[in-house]
C-alpha cells in the first residue's frame, strides 16, 4: 500500500517538477506563476497596469498581423461572389432603378428635408464635443465573451466604463483600456448589466446580457406596464451613464421580456464613445 | 542533399504544432465555435504533443499562448494559461504511467484532464468575477472529447510524417 502510494507520488513529482528534454520550465512553477498573475490581475497598480497595457497592446497588434490572410480570404470571397451573381445582381438593379424612376418625383421634397436634416446634425456634432471616435480593430467573437478591441486607449483619454455607441444607439461600455487600444463589452455579454428606462412606461430595470443579440430586460418593477415595441433607453441610474441614450425594442415572446437592439453587434465598424460622463 | 530535405521536414514538422498553438491563441480561434456545438482545439492540442512527443511543445510556450489567448479573449491574465497547465499535467502524468500508447489509452484519460482543467478554468473565472456560461462550458467539454480521435488521426499523420 505504502509502496503504490510512494509510486503515485514519484510519478506526480517526475510529471510536474521535472524538466524534461528540452524544457525549460517545470509545469509546477508555470502553475504557480499563472495563478499568481491570476491573483494580481484585480490589483490596481500604475506599474502593473503600465505592465499590462504594454503587453496587451503588444498581443493584439500580433492577433491583427495573423488575421491579415483571413481577412484577405473573406475579402476574395465576397470578391468572388459578387462576380458569380452579376447577373441576379444586374436584374436587381435594375428593378431598383426602375422603382428608383417611378419615386423621382418625390426626389425635390427628399432633397430639401435632407438638406434641413444635415444642418441639424452638423449642429448636433458641433455641439456634442464629448465624443471619440474609434475604429474596431479586432472583433473575435469570443464564445465567452462578447466584446471587441478598438484602436484608440488611454491616448485619447479613454477610461474605464465610458458608453460606446454605435452613431447614437448604446451597444456596449470600455472595459479595459491600455495606451492605443480598449475592449469594448458589448451589452449583449453575460457580464453587461445596464440600468436602463423603458419609455413610455417609464419602468425602470436592469438589462442583462445572455450571449443573444436579444439580451433579457430584468427587475422589472412588478405591475409594470411594459408593453412590445416600447422603447429602451440608458436611465443614467447611478451616474453610470449618460441618460436617454437609445438601445433597443421591447420584444415580448412567453412573457420573457428581451430588447432588440437598434444596431447589429455583428456589423459595426467604427463606433463613438462618450468620454463625457 | 537528400539529408537537408530530410533535415528541413524534420524541422518543419517539428516546429508545426508550435506553430499551430501560437497561431490559433493570436487569431483567437482556440475554441471552434459553431452552431449546435463547439469544439476546444487548444485543449486537444496540447494534450496529444504533451502526450506523444513533448520535446515538440515546451511548457514555457504553452504558458506563453495561453497568456495571448487570455488577452484575445479578454479574459484576465493567466486564466487561460492555467488551465492550459493543467492539461499539460495530466498529459506528462499519463505520459509517465503509460507503456503502450493507444487511441483508446489517450482518449479516456482525456477525460479527467478536460474535467479538472474546466472545473480550473470555472473557478479562475468565479474568483475573477467573470459569469460563464455553464451550460456553454459542458458542451464544449463533451464536443471536444468526441472530436478527440479526429485530431489524434491528424496528429499522428504529422508525426508519422516526420519520421518517415
Amino acid at each position: 500500500m505504502d509502496t503504490s502510494r510512494e509510486d503515485v507520488g514519484i510519478t506526480i513529482r517526475s510529471a510536474l517538477l521535472a524538466k524534461g528534454t528540452k524544457q525549460k520550465f517545470s509545469l509546477f512553477a508555470l502553475v504557480i506563476l499563472s495563478i499568481i498573475l491570476i491573483s494580481i490581475e484585480t490589483i490596481e497598480a500604475k506599474p502593473l497596469n503600465y505592465f499590462r497595457s504594454f503587453i496587451k497592446d503588444t498581443i493584439y497588434r500580433g492577433s491583427l498581423i495573423v488575421s491579415v490572410p483571413f481577412k484577405t480570404i473573406d475579402n476574395f470571397t465576397d470578391y468572388v461572389g459578387d462576380h458569380l451573381n452579376l447577373y441576379s445582381n444586374y436584374s436587381k438593379l435594375k428593378k431598383e432603378n426602375d422603382e428608383l424612376k417611378n419615386n423621382i418625383s418625390k426626389s425635390d421634397f427628399l432633397e430639401l428635408e435632407n438638406t434641413q436634416l444635415r444642418q441639424l446634425i452638423q449642429e448636433q456634432v458641433a455641439s456634442t464635443t464629448d465624443l471619440v471616435s474609434a475604429r474596431v480593430m479586432i472583433d473575435k467573437q469570443s464564445p465567452y465573451l462578447n466584446s471587441f478591441i478598438i484602436n484608440t486607449g488611454s491616448n485619447k483619454n479613454l477610461k474605464n466604463g465610458m458608453a460606446v455607441l454605435d452613431g447614437n444607439n448604446f451597444v456596449g461600455r470600455i472595459v479595459d483600456v491600455n495606451f492605443f487600444s480598449s475592449r469594448v463589452l458589448l451589452v449583449s455579454d453575460l457580464n453587461s448589466k445596464i440600468p436602463v428606462i423603458v419609455e413610455p412606461s417609464g419602468d425602470h430595470a436592469i438589462l442583462s446580457g445572455n450571449g443573444t443579440n436579444e439580451p433579457i430586460l430584468e427587475y422589472l418593477p412588478e405591475n409594470h406596464n411594459t408593453q412590445d415595441g416600447n422603447k429602451v433607453y440608458t436611465s443614467g441610474k447611478e451616474g453610470i451613464f449618460s441618460p436617454g441614450i437609445p438601445i433597443g425594442e421591447i420584444k415580448i415572446e412567453n412573457n420573457i421580456i428581451t430588447t432588440s437592439l437598434f444596431s447589429d453587434l455583428s456589423q459595426i465598424t467604427f463606433i463613438n464613445i462618450k468620454i463625457g460622463k | 542533399m537528400a539529408l537537408t530535405y530530410k533535415t528541413i521536414k524534420f524541422k518543419f514538422f517539428e516546429l508545426l504544432p508550435l506553430f499551430l498553438l501560437f497561431f490559433i491563441s493570436l487569431n483567437g480561434s482556440s475554441v471552434i465555435d459553431l452552431k449546435f456545438f463547439s469544439i476546444n482545439i487548444h485543449y486537444i492540442l496540447v494534450y496529444y504533443w504533451v502526450l506523444r512527443q513533448p520535446q515538440s511543445l515546451g511548457y514555457g510556450f504553452i504558458f506563453l499562448s495561453g497568456i495571448i489567448s487570455d488577452v484575445v479573449f479578454g479574459f484576465p491574465l493567466g486564466v487561460n494559461a492555467l488551465s492550459l497547465l493543467i492539461i499539460a499535467a495530466v498529459a506528462a502524468y499519463v505520459r509517465v504511467v503509460t507503456v503502450r500508447i493507444t487511441l483508446i489509452n489517450d482518449w479516456i484519460s482525456f477525460i479527467p484532464a478536460l474535467l479538472i482543467a474546466n472545473f480550473v478554468y470555472f473557478l479562475s473565472l468565479y474568483f475573477s468575477n467573470h459569469a460563464v456560461d455553464y451550460l456553454y462550458l459542458f458542451n464544449n467539454s463533451i464536443f471536444t472529447f468526441i472530436f478527440y480521435p479526429i485530431l489524434w488521426g491528424l496528429f499522428s499523420l504529422i508525426i508519422n510524417l516526420m519520421k518517415s
